[in-house]
């Protein structure tokens, strides 16, 4: 049962290994202005 | 032969819940530290860390950490490999009160946290499968080993008399200085402008670092391990520390800033928290004042360097882990006391200045281990799969590059 335990981790440990690095291609959206309030509540020196 | 007490385990079970909850707490609060195209990629390292160290910690992690000594204080043996030998009974060495799986458990929390507190340093840039492989591999190398050292009977560590009540060697300073390396390790951010890191959503943070104070009950009164003064004594002190931090944090952003940051107060918690963690079951309430005010004030010190540093330490965890771990460690030295745990060891004020010199020697041993270790693991991770994201999915956000999802509908 132990051996079974480790195999079934083990098995997952190399689909981790052989899964694609990106999960697709992204389309660019641009990032929408910082919150007004929190820039106002904490400005950087 | 140990038996069982009920109270005892009802607070230890009671706490494995409490110390569970801190890492959803600790995905909430991380996740509203970063831009909204990265907060789903944020939250699911801490979420993803839940699964992964739940089943290692019982595949082999507990048994590295807990097992009986290989000899030389420096890990444990494969005894209790799938947890098998250990059961319902108590253990004769851990918590002989409780159902030794219950201790098993309690500590599997610790063994989740600390690697999920090192995600906020490579935030919105590290690569899911690389970060799959480096929590697999720190959490079996350095959170294994460091927490035998520290917290076996027979680690090396608890040999020269280092004192950590809770973790903040074992959890905060391992992950802190992890944190660092693994910013310097990864580079900073693209594009990094000061408006571009501001915290996406402040409410989901404060809720986060709530999260975490009330967890924290289990992470330091839970070390108690038992329903007793002891316990009291650690709510005391985890919740005072975490206060004085809290308010000590947000004055000095007020008088430095101009404004009485909402922020500040939650980091500020969090430093406190961090603190008083190594010292929570060794300390009277009033050093857990000094101790809170030190963290809350040296913390903040810590995140304006690294602001005005290159180092893009993307949620400051070297500042508030890192630097608050080390400083409740030296603390500890200095304000323990066997007034108030018999178990523990008398420090600096109470006569054995010799403490703060054991309490340096671990801050030294497990920041230069968990440093090098980590360093190592990067590198070598990153010879299977690049540990940074592609500069077009960094500028699309982590969220959809490499989860193909979003957090907020346009």
């Amino acid at each position: 049962m132990v051996l079974a335990a480790l195999a079934s981790f083990a098995v997952l440990l190399v689909a981790w290994i052989v899964a694609p690095g990106e999960s697709r291609r992204p389309d660019i959206h641009d990032e929408p202005a910082s919150q007004p309030l929190a820039v106002a509540a904490w400005p950087r020196a | 032969m140990p038996t069982i007490d009920a109270g005892d385990t009802a607070w230890v079970l009671m706490s494995i819940a409490l110390v569970m909850l801190m890492t959803p707490g600790l995905a909430l609060f991380y996740g509203g530290l970063v831009r909204r195209k990265n907060v789903l990629s944020t939250i699911m390292h801490s979420f993803f860390i839940l699964g992964l160290v739940s089943v290692t910690w019982v595949l082999w992690g507990y048994t590295l950490a807990f097992g009986p000594d290989t000899g030389l204080g420096i890990i444990g043996g494969l005894d209790w490999l799938a947890l098998e030998g250990v059961g319902a009974s108590p253990s004769d060495v851990y918590a002989t009160t409780v159902p030794h799986l219950a201790f098993a458990a309690f500590q599997g929390m610790f063994a989740i946290i600390t690697p999920a507190l090192i995600t906020g340093a490579f935030a919105e840039r590290k690569r899911f499968k690389a970060f799959v492989l480096f929590a697999v591999a720190w959490s079996t190398l350095v959170y294994a080993p460091v927490a035998h050292w520290v917290w076996s009977p027979d680690g090396w560590l608890v040999g020269l008399g280092v004192l950590d009540f809770a973790g903040g060697t074992v959890v905060h300073l391992s992950s802190g200085v992890a944190a660092l390396v693994a910013a310097l390790y990864i580079g900073r951010r693209s594009g990094l402008t000061e408006a571009s890191t501001e915290p996406h959503d402040v409410p989901m943070t404060v809720l986060g670092a709530g999260l975490l104070w009330f967890g924290w009950f289990g992470f330091n009164a839970g070390s108690a391990l038992g329903a007793n003064g002891l316990a009291a004594t650690a709510v005391v002190t985890t919740n005072t520390a975490a206060g004085m931090a809290a308010i000590t944090w947000v004055t000095l952003s007020w008088l430095h800033r101009g404004t009485p940051s909402v922020l500040g107060a939650a980091v500020g918690a969090v430093a406190g928290l961090v603190a008083v963690t190594p010292a929570a079951g060794f300390v009277t309430p009033a050093a857990a004042v000094l101790i809170g005010l030190a963290a809350g004030a040296v913390c903040y010190g810590a995140a304006q360097l690294r602001l005005r540093s290159r180092i893009d330490d993307a949620l400051d965890v070297f500042a508030v882990h890192g630097v608050g771990g080390a400083l409740g460690a030296v603390a500890t030295g200095v304000f323990a006391t066997t007034a108030v745990n018999a178990a523990g060891l008398d420090g600096l004020l109470a006569g054995n200045p010799g403490q703060v010199g054991a309490q340096i020697v671990g801050i030294v041993a497990v920041g230069a281990y968990s440093a090098m270790a980590t360093g190592t693991l990067l590198f070598a991770i990153n010879l299977v799969t690049p540990i940074r994201v592609e500069d077009v999915s960094e500028e699309a956000g982590l969220d959809l590059a490499q989860h193909g999802e979003i957090a907020y509908q346009p």
